[in-house]
């Protein structure tokens, strides 16, 4: 139990952290570092994807060991060994998938852990309380839906909401704005920006340097498992910002920007897709999509995650079969051949999940290369020439700057950027020999760090630049905006619009993604 | 007609009913914690050679059942202290459990028992008619003049239930086999509720398996457990985790049983028709319904994976 009285001159620091070190293995991810966050602030914890921010959290939370270190709440320290110590000094964290039980409600959700009664469940008995709770916080959420329908944003509220029964005053948010719309993003903003007023402290994780510029008191950068420093937003810029998130190496050079759909090269589209329908068996049904990949664009999917991009990428692979409607690649109908036989016709796909469906993580990168290319590398038809396998293994990673030993590592053991860069040498090596006429990207980018993903986003311009069709399909706004020549939004496995790019406006793709039609939004 | 209507019939099927609804009710605690145990079979096994013996020499088949219970529990903790502990394969541990049950319990039979020339007997346990429910007629014969286990059996359909989702005790198990992480943030001990649930849980596995000596066969045959723990296994998927309709399914399937039992036993039947094909019933007809139930029935989603607090995905 904390005391009233102890918080006098300490007020200023809320939580401190004091040499803090954690390895994984063989991987240092935080090394000797310092952390203070003051009550009533909004503290932003910045830094690219392997920084060290979520671990350091993760480890606030109870939820890793720390290997050396002290954490002190409020002026006192304390020992967190586990979830429960890290909520008894009033910790609470959100993370970035919400740690929700899907077959339970919102309010079992919020209650379990801290049910209020020892033998009989009695959930009625603290609703009030909860709703209490809800309506002091602005949260406003169905308690009694179960979690597993409610959408993202709504889920995360949720969590939010756990927190603070758990009596969190420390509230930590790993990445919450990832699966959120623009307007749901101001939303969340706002209620943190009340919780500060009320006292809270909260800090939130993130790599985007605008919602950090927007939104926080103030900011600590981290780098390769170090603080970089500590800095109010005052002093912030975003050129500041990058320079110590990236240090020496700057940012990628950034490349060419889309011109919008008057780039459109002449003929058929390399994709065009017409009243595709599917089964509610394979995931969330698609209902009559309908859109055109012209050659030589990018064209970006928007959509919250789980509206049918992954069923949609499968549907246009030809891994699910489609109930109704026609798959054209380059002016051919393919919507009856098999995954196979759209490769051959310059199709070729670059899954979301990179370790459960991209790579086969016991071979070697070699055999990883060979696969889906063998047609094209071997000269006799059912042997596997190794020689040739090894050949093409060590030139895809002189040619895509993989790091990885030599061509007999598994691939399981490379980071995963290195991973996704493996997948995406793949798609493109194949792209080449197939005449590459359409290339269905799956958020290719998902938990890449800054240089990766621009490697990723270069690729995929070349194959723009080189006269291929490109359906991006992304969870992240942003990228979509700064890669797309055209925007199509999907929701419930619908198209509800289109828009032109190169500028776009986000809340009004914003609001599509959310489920509103193109009249209402106008 | 009347074969299949006939209040000796359901009777019987109760008496069939109760070992595979413990059994079941034993392995849905389990499963709910997020451990699937394959080796029920084995464990089933163990525990009818325990209450046997131990009623064999105690004399009193209520010793037989506590000791069936404890030792169901401690072959079950084993499973546990190797998924949840060391973390391995809960399959491949599983099906090391069953070989073990079913070999260790026939060798305890006979270190103990020796070789003789009559194979020792127990009496089967003693219907008890609860007085005015077990006069009502027709319902009140069939489920009110049973052995004390059978109604045992209605009592833990109605606890287990009671538990699972009436109680604060309950929706933390149910966290732990749907989401162990969510449930660790919350401060739940992940490990603990589920080195907790394989003891309970092995404990009702324990006694189902006294049950088939002290109420069935009176004696203990090396293949005396058959194939009911197994069947117990797919009553759990059969009931989609869910006590009472695994209740229902244990009545479904005690009911065949009960049914080939009896026709088995009319010598008009036993020209026209083979004993194997009737005693083959009971699991045709257990495939047959599975095959249509089991279709999208939902597990723990927790179910067989090991938690480990700071793994990183």
């Amino acid at each position: 139990m904390r005391t009233e009285g102890v918080m006098t001159e300490k007020i200023a620091a809320c939580v401190e952290m004091y040499g803090v070190s954690k390895s994984f293995g063989q991987v240092r991810a935080l090394d000797a570092v310092d952390f203070e966050a003051a009550k009533g602030e909004i503290h932003a914890l910045l830094g690219e994807n392997g920084a060290g921010k979520t671990t350091l959290m993760n480890i606030l939370s109870g939820l890793y060991r720390m290997d050396e270190g002290r954490i002190a709440v409020e002026g006192r320290e304390v020992d967190i060994h586990s979830p429960q110590d890290a909520i008894a000094v009033g910790v609470g964290m959100v993370h970035q998938h919400v740690e929700l039980i899907g077959n339970f409600t919102a309010l079992e959700n919020i209650l379990l852990g801290r049910e209020g009664s020892r033998w009989k469940l009695d959930v009625e008995a603290r609703r009030s309380s909860v709703e209490e709770l809800a309506a002091n916080y602005g949260l406003s959420i169905p308690l009694d839906e179960g979690v597993k329908t409610l959408p993202a944003g709504i889920q995360q509220k949720v969590e939010i909401l756990k927190a603070l029964y758990h009596g969190a005053d420390i509230l930590i948010l790993d990445e919450p704005t990832t699966m959120l719309t623009p307007h749901e993003v101001d939303g969340l903003f706002t209620i943190l920006k009340s919780f500060a007023r009320g006292g809270l402290t909260v800090v939130f994780i993130t790599h985007k340097i605008q919602e950090v510029l927007d939104n926080c008191d103030r900011i600590t950068v981290f780098r390769g498992g170090l603080k970089v420093d500590t800095i109010p937003r005052e002093e912030a810029t975003r050129e500041r910002l990058v320079q110590m998130m990236m240090g020496e190496r700057g940012m990628p050079p950034e490349g060419e920007r889309p011109t919008g759909p008057s780039a459109a090269r002449e003929g058929s589209p390399a994709l065009s897709v017409r009243g595709v329908r599917t089964s509610a068996k394979w995931g969330v049904p698609l209902t009559d999509v309908a859109f055109d990949v012209p050659r030589g664009l990018i064209v970006g999917m928007a959509g919250i995650s789980g509206n049918g991009q992954k069923e949609l990428a499968e549907a246009l692979a030809g891994i699910i079969e489609v109930e109704a409607g026609e798959v054209r690649v380059d002016g051919e109908e393919v919507t009856g051949l098999s995954v196979a036989g759209r490769i051959a016709r310059g199709m070729s796909l670059l899954p979301q999940d990179r370790i459960e469906e991209g790579i086969l993580p016991g071979l070697s990168l070699a055999e990883n290369f060979v696969l889906g290319l063998h047609p094209h590398i071997f000269k006799r038809r059912g042997v596997f020439e190794r020689e040739a396998a090894f050949e093409l293994g060590r030139n895809a990673i002189a040619e895509f700057n993989i790091l990885a030993r030599n061509e007999h590592v598994p691939a399981a053991h490379l980071s995963g950027g290195n991973i996704q860069k493996t997948i995406v040498a793949r798609s493109v090596m194949l792209a080449h020999k197939t005449g590459g006429k359409v290339m269905i990207a799956n958020n290719p980018t998902r938990g890449l760090d800054v240089m990766a993903a621009s490697f990723v986003h270069g690729r995929l311009r070349e194959l723009r630049a080189g006269g291929a069709g490109v359906l991006l399909i992304s969870e992240d706004l942003d990228e979509l905006c700064l890669m797309s020549d055209r925007i199509v939004v999907i929701y419930a496995g619908e198209i509800l619009g289109a828009f032109d790019g190169p500028e776009y406006d986000i809340y009004q793709i914003g609001a599509l993604m959310a489920g509103q039609k193109q009249e209402e939004v106008s | 007609m009347s074969l299949l209507f006939d209040i000796s019939l359901f009777q019987l099927t109760l008496l069939m009913m109760a070992p595979l609804i413990i059994a079941c009710l034993g392995e849905t605690i389990i499963e709910r914690s997020g451990i699937l145990n394959v080796g029920i079979e084995g464990v089933v096994t163990l525990g009818s050679v325990t209450g046997f013996l131990l009623t064999y020499y105690s004399g009193s088949a209520i010793i037989g059942c506590l000791v069936a219970a404890l030792s169901g529990s401690v072959l079950t903790l084993l499973l546990a202290y190797f998924s949840i502990t060391l973390r391995a394969n809960q399959i491949v541990i599983g099906l090391g459990i069953f070989v073990l049950g079913l070999g260790i319990s026939p060798t305890i039979y006979r270190l103990a028992v020796g070789v003789v020339q009559s194979i020792p007997q127990v009496p089967t346990l003693k219907e008890i008619p609860i007085p005015l429910l077990g006069a009502i007629p027709f319902i009140g014969e069939i489920f009110f003049r049973q052995n004390g286990l059978v109604y045992m059996s209605y009592f833990l359909v109605a606890a287990v239930s009671f538990f699972l989702f009436k109680t604060p005790l309950g929706l933390r198990l149910r966290a732990c086999g749907e989401n162990p992480r969510a449930a660790d943030t919350v401060g739940i001990d992940v490990a603990r509720m589920r080195y907790g649930a394989c003891a309970v849980g092995g404990l009702f596995l324990g006694v189902a398996g006294a049950y088939l000596p002290l109420v069935i066969s009176g004696s203990f045959t090396d293949n005396i457990v058959n194939g009911r723990g197994w069947l117990a296994l797919m009553l759990v998927i059969f009931g989609r985790w869910i006590p009472v309709w695994s209740f229902v399914g244990a009545l479904l399937f005690a009911y065949v049983d009960a049914f080939q039992f009896k026709v088995n036993a009319l010598p008009q039947f036993a020209k026209i028709i083979p004993p194997q094909f009737l005693l083959m019933l009971p699991y045709v007809f257990a495939m047959i319904v599975l095959v249509q139930v089991a279709r999208g029935a939902e597990s723990p989603r927790a179910l067989t994976r090991p938690y480990d607090r700071e793994a990183r995905d």
